[in-house]
């Protein structure tokens, strides 16, 4: 289709040169009519010469404007064009071989001419169209012969030229024949060959100037996704380093205020270990930001993965945590249901994802509550879960919730001390091991996430 | 002789307020602190501090924009001098920070500042002859 459709455009621009050499023809024509009506007058019948010479400039007039309606119809009708062209050739053979006929038939040289023609077609046309023209300009050229010879149509003589009577020997007439048509076939193989490869050339050009075009827009669409996620860095850079200097702001206070003297030293005691818990949050903030970096590192690779029990993860996890949550008054509650299989994780990332939950439950959680943590199983998937009766995430923070550094409302005011990397992170764990995560909320009443990982075995 | 005032800090970092409170109220001065910008106003309306220290970033990235517009607005606390004590220049949310009017403030600080800086402002501001 493709290539039909580039032969097209290149058959439409051929037609427009055929109607400018068409004039030429004529010209050229007319001009040797005139030489030989005034070196041997009275030799050739001017009259019906000049006719077939005004014929073929009123058919390529009228083929002149046929070609502009073409042009503005815009449509792509090969097949139309095809017949257009076909028509040219086979009227351009006709008016050749008549004004053969009117100056001596045979005995002009100019017969040579429908190699010209042949050769026209042959640029114009397919291969198999341009061999029936080489077959149709032998049965014209043999006709003429053959009809002057039997004196079915006048032979007109050029006296003074040739007089030769070559018209009436059969074997001449014979062997030209054979000579004219060797030459139309030989003429429209070897045109119609190179005209053939230049085609091929120029469809495998359009073919690959398409594909650049192809690989260019794909290129294009990279880089934009490239700026994209350069972008994407710069404010996740400009994030941590603000997350990083408020608390180093606050630092610096601190040690202005104790050594520039400016408090009692047991307030600036105080104050002093106040900092050094703040440096140890930023060494927090930092590991998570390592970590996260390397989570996210790990997004385009295969993770070192074993088949993991993650209960008993849960149980270290538990058991490292209940101090913390007993300090706080807190209830925390292990509920694990039997046969539970193993997942294919990373055990390193799962441990951080039960401390993360279950610490966020501690912190947000007024003393005297309840925390569960809870492990099940149903056909596809492994389900761990931390529940709470903590203070609740608002519905309108809950969209937010596993964004980097995002922290609820609520939970700014109940601890300023956090960075809100811990869900994101978790997040990034569940969905690197195939698996998702999500909660549900209630502001005052508590909060339970819930994810699920794909069954490992 | 001098009396020292009221001072309001406005920050939601509580280690923040507590030094910047410790450091002036060895200084003579009574201190308030809010967490965020609406108990800050509160604070305002109910305590007529004599100077307040504003931070920008809270909860809200330009809350401290909100309370300062507020303030002006309103004849009884108009008149109360505000001092910004921020970080949101080079911030990711500086854009935020409006350019294009003017704020009702003394004066801008840029964090961290120094205890000195602190006391040298309130006693210019917060003192009663």
């Amino acid at each position: 289709m493709e290539e039909q459709l580039s032969f097209h455009t290149e058959l439409i621009e051929r037609i427009d040169w055929l109607l400018r050499l068409r004039w030429l023809a004529v010209a050229g024509t007319l001009a040797a009519i005139l030489a030989a009506y005034v070196l041997f007058p009275g030799v050739l019948p001017i009259g019906p010469m000049v006719a077939i010479v005004a014929a073929i400039a009123f058919y390529n007039l009228l083929f002149l404007l046929y070609a502009r309606v073409l042009h503005e119809a815009r449509v792509d009708r090969w097949q139309r064009t095809l017949s257009f062209a076909s028509v040219q050739i086979v009227l351009d053979l006709l008016a050749l071989a008549a004004l053969l006929h009117f100056s001596g038939g045979v005995e002009n040289p100019c017969a040579m001419f429908f190699v010209l023609h042949v050769i026209i077609a042959s640029i114009l046309l397919p291969r198999g169209m341009s061999f029936a023209v080489a077959g149709f300009a032998s049965s014209l050229f043999a006709a003429l012969a053959l009809l002057e010879y039997s004196g079915l149509i006048p032979h007109y003589p050029l006296p003074g030229l040739t007089g030769l009577g070559l018209q009436q020997q059969l074997p001449y007439l014979l062997v030209n024949i054979l000579a004219v048509v060797v030459a139309l076939f030989a003429a429209v193989y070897m045109a119609s060959s190179i005209s053939g490869q230049l085609r091929a050339r120029e469809s495998e050009v359009v073919k690959s100037s398409k594909a650049a075009a192809a690989r260019s827009r794909e290129l294009e669409a990279v880089t934009s996704r490239l700026r994209r996620i350069d972008e994407e860095r710069t404010r996740f850079m400009m994030l941590v380093s603000h997350e990083q200097r408020a608390p180093l702001n606050t630092i610096y206070s601190v040690l202005d205020l104790a050594t520039g003297g400016y408090a009692p030293p047991e307030k600036s005691q105080e104050m002093l270990l106040r900092a050094k818990q703040r440096v140890t949050e930023m060494l927090n903030l930092i590991n998570e930001l390592l970590m996260l970096a390397k989570a996210r590192e790990e997004e385009f690779k295969e993770e070192e993965t074993e088949l993991t029990q993650l209960a008993d993860i849960l149980q270290d996890v538990v058991r490292l945590m209940r101090v913390e949550a007993e300090s706080k008054d807190l209830f925390l509650g292990v509920d694990i249901a039997p046969d539970v299989p193993p997942v294919w994780v990373n055990p390193d990332r799962i441990k951080l994802v039960w401390t993360n939950l279950l610490s966020n439950a501690i912190k947000y959680t007024e003393p005297g509550g309840i925390i569960v943590a809870s492990l099940s199983a149903n056909e596809g998937f492994v389900r761990g879960s931390v529940r709470d009766t903590g203070i609740g995430i608002a519905p309108e923070d809950q969209p937010n919730i596993f964004s980097d550094f995002f922290r609820a409302r609520n939970a700014r005011q109940m601890s300023a001390i956090g960075t809100g990397i811990g869900l994101s992170l978790v997040k990034r764990i569940i969905e690197n091991a195939g698996g998702r995560i999500w909660l549900r909320s209630e502001l005052g009443k508590g909060s339970e996430f819930v994810f699920e990982l794909p069954r490992g075995a | 002789m001098t009396t020292k005032g009221t001072v309001l800090v406005i920050d939601d970092d509580p280690d923040f307020s507590e030094v910047v409170r410790i450091a002036l109220q060895s200084d003579g001065f009574r201190v308030l602190t809010a967490a965020d910008g609406e108990q800050g106003l509160a604070l305002m309306r109910e305590q007529k501090p004599d100077l307040v220290f504003l931070d920008i970033i809270m909860v809200v990235p330009t809350e401290g924009v909100y309370v300062s517009e507020v303030m002006a607005a309103d004849p009884e606390l108009r008149d109360v001098p505000l001092v910004i004590v921020s970080s949101i220049i080079d911030s990711p949310y500086a854009a935020q920070f409006p350019q294009d009017r003017y704020l009702h403030t003394k004066m801008f600080l840029n964090k961290p500042v120094s205890i000195p800086k602190l006391l040298e402002i309130a006693n210019k501001y917060a003192v009663a002859c």
